[in-house]
């Protein structure tokens, strides 16, 4: 059983597991199933990216495919085995362009307001650096919250920077790389130690 | 803990001590609540994750967050003219705040053993197989077991030269099953390129004994403890036990509380061990004379989960439900339980024994019925007459 994401991990997790020769072909047409079965006997679940981790986890699903930004949040307890190389994006703190608020907001009042959807990232982040921080959590468009001034910056995911700009903010700390993981559920890891081993070397074959 | 769920579990228990007292395991019992100070001495920097509170001079107390711990303790303080080896065992629970974010039980009850006073591969083969033993006698025999060791991945890591510094970045990412990590960090190393790939997979080889004659060729620093790990797989031969277990050198756990081997085993179906272990040379001599020592622990929750997933609920409980036992055939009540069979006296209303007897799952019902009584055996539904209670269950059961 293999816990896949759905959003923008999706097609480069059918290409990978394709490239290593399984049968994905249910996943193409899957249309709104959510569970499929191949004619291998693989089964594939098709989650939100943020909730591949908990699935695997729990051992609802042997193996999944997530963003190491989300392993990097939610800290689950699974085994990661292999960086997929693809969905590279980088996890970046911003602020509006122009003067950069952080020491000002650090110099007066002493805390620096951050939205993100990544709150112990963020947490860890400033923490990391010797700051003082507040973290404001929100599920969406992180980019409005300095706009508008609930935030002095944001933590978030960016691949290109395009969204940044267009919203006029600018990158000013490099926080971590983020790509696509392979992860196992601790028991299916050790159960299906033959099947697991066969896939990571058939995945890697397709990396290199 | 309903009274059904907390029966499993006593029946799991009794098989694990009828287990451990077959290798001559003697249970002990512990404090629940200890001095900080005491306690705080089983970890460098003082113990992480656990409950403390104040007793009512101020003075800082911790509640067991593991149950191994307060054994040494024991051992350290109680029986140091023990000529050893000391063979104990323990069933109790250990209180654990979860970690932020995360749902998980604060309280988690363990069935565990402790081999004290022996090194070497004869008391890890020996705590390994009575875990393998003690699970299979469960019913849980789709097992498999996983086994690490510290000391072997250390002798690896020092043998090719990988500084303190690196071994402690290692740690941390072995610690969280981050393997990517690993072999970032490996990758980085100024080893030869072939020494460099060794390091890179160490954590992923596993299997039979080939994978550990491999190593010990590799690097010949890690060869006595290639050879020691060996020697411990061949005595699991001896035991019977061998099928279950596979080396492998991914399962380190915590490597500043664990000296040599690690073991975990696992369960289909559950997500997480279900009983883990291994040798932790270093921690009796926190608290008084040194003394080598390893252990496993069984994850009672996550033992009673798998089993509860293999064999359902029980159909029915061996009981019979006399009607009026409670207040007119008090006599009648007492003269079958006397004969060794579980009674529940209830009114002799209309029904009452029966639903009762549906609702908790008694096999049972008996009531008067002219000059004798009737009893009825749900399982089949057949129902006989009788002059005495134990005469009627008789003929039911032949």
């Amino acid at each position: 059983m293999i816990c896949v994401p759905l959003g923008a991990l999706f097609a480069g997790s059918v290409a990978r597991l394709r490239a290593a020769g399984l049968d994905v072909s249910p996943l193409d047409d899957a249309g709104r199933r959510l569970v499929v079965d191949a004619p291998d006997g693989t089964r594939y679940i098709t989650t939100r990216p943020s909730d591949v981790p908990t699935y695997v986890e729990a051992g609802a699903a042997d193996l999944g495919i997530v963003g190491s930004d989300v392993l990097r949040e939610s800290a689950p307890d699974v085994y990661e085995l292999l960086d997929l190389d693809f969905g590279h994006c980088r996890m970046v703190y911003a602020t509006l362009a122009g003067g950069d608020p952080t020491p000002g907001a650090l110099a007066h009042l002493g805390v620096v307001r951050v939205a993100t959807k990544y709150p112990t990232i963020a947490r860890r982040h400033f923490a990391a650096t010797g700051r003082a921080v507040e973290v404001v959590k929100v599920n969406g468009s992180v980019e409005v919250a300095p706009l508008v001034g609930l935030a002095h910056g944001i933590v978030d995911l960016t691949a290109t920077g395009r969204t940044l700009v267009e919203n006029g903010l600018i990158e000013r700390e490099a926080i971590l790389d983020a790509s696509a993981r392979l992860i196992a559920n601790r028991v299916s890891h050790k159960i299906l130690a033959g099947t697991v081993d066969t896939l990571i070397a058939r995945l890697e074959q397709g990396l290199e | 803990m309903l009274p059904i769920e907390s029966a499993e579990l006593v029946a799991i228990e009794s098989s694990l001590r009828r287990t451990f007292a077959g290798f001559g395991y003697r249970e002990v019992r512990t404090p629940l609540v200890e001095f900080a100070d005491v306690m705080d001495r089983a970890q460098e920097g003082g113990l992480g994750r656990v409950f403390r509170l104040f007793d009512d001079h101020g003075q800082v107390l911790v509640v067991r967050p593991d149950l191994t711990i307060p054994v040494a303790r024991l051992v350290a303080g109680r029986l140091t003219d023990h000529p050893g080896p000391l063979r104990v065992s323990y069933v109790a629970e250990q209180l654990r705040p979860p970690p932020p974010g995360k749902a998980q039980r604060l309280e988690e009850r363990q069935a565990g053993i402790e081999l004290v006073g022996l090194s070497g591969p004869a008391a890890d083969a020996e705590v390994v197989s009575m875990l393998v033993t003690a699970l299979t006698a469960l019913g849980i025999d789709d097992l498999k077991v996983a086994l690490g060791d510290v000391s072997l991945t250390r002798a690896v890591l020092d043998g090719v030269g990988v500084n303190e510094e690196n071994q402690a970045r290692l740690q941390v990412a072995v610690r969280a099953r981050n393997l990517v990590a690993w072999k970032r960090i490996a990758e980085s190393l100024p080893l030869s390129d072939d020494t460099r790939r060794l390091v890179a997979e160490l954590p992923t080889r596993r299997g039979g004994g080939d994978v550990l004659h491999e190593l010990a060729d590799a690097v010949p620093g890690a060869e006595p403890h290639c050879q020691a790990l060996l020697t411990t797989l061949s005595l699991l031969h001896e035991h019977g036990t061998a099928d279950y277990v596979m080396a492998d050198l991914g399962v380190l756990r915590d490597w500043g509380y664990y000296s040599g081997i690690v073991v975990e085993a696992y369960a289909p179906g559950v997500g997480r061990p279900v009983a883990v272990g291994g040798r932790y040379d270093g921690l009796i001599g926190r608290f008084g004379a040194a003394r080598p020592a390893v252990g496993a622990a069984v994850l009672l929750d996550r033992v009673h989960e798998a089993i509860a997933a293999r064999n359902g609920r029980a159909a029915s409980i061996d009981g019979v439900v006399v009607a009026g036992g409670i207040e007119v055939e008090v006599a009648a009540a007492r003269a079958l339980r006397a004969t060794g069979v579980v009674v529940v006296g209830v009114s002799d209303q209309a029904g009452v024994a029966e639903a009762l007897a549906a609702a908790e799952g008694w096999r049972f019902v008996a009531r008067r019925a002219d000059a004798g009584f009737t009893i009825t055996d749900r399982t089949d539904n057949r129902t006989v007459r009788c002059a005495e209670l134990a005469e009627g269950l008789r003929s039911l059961r032949s």
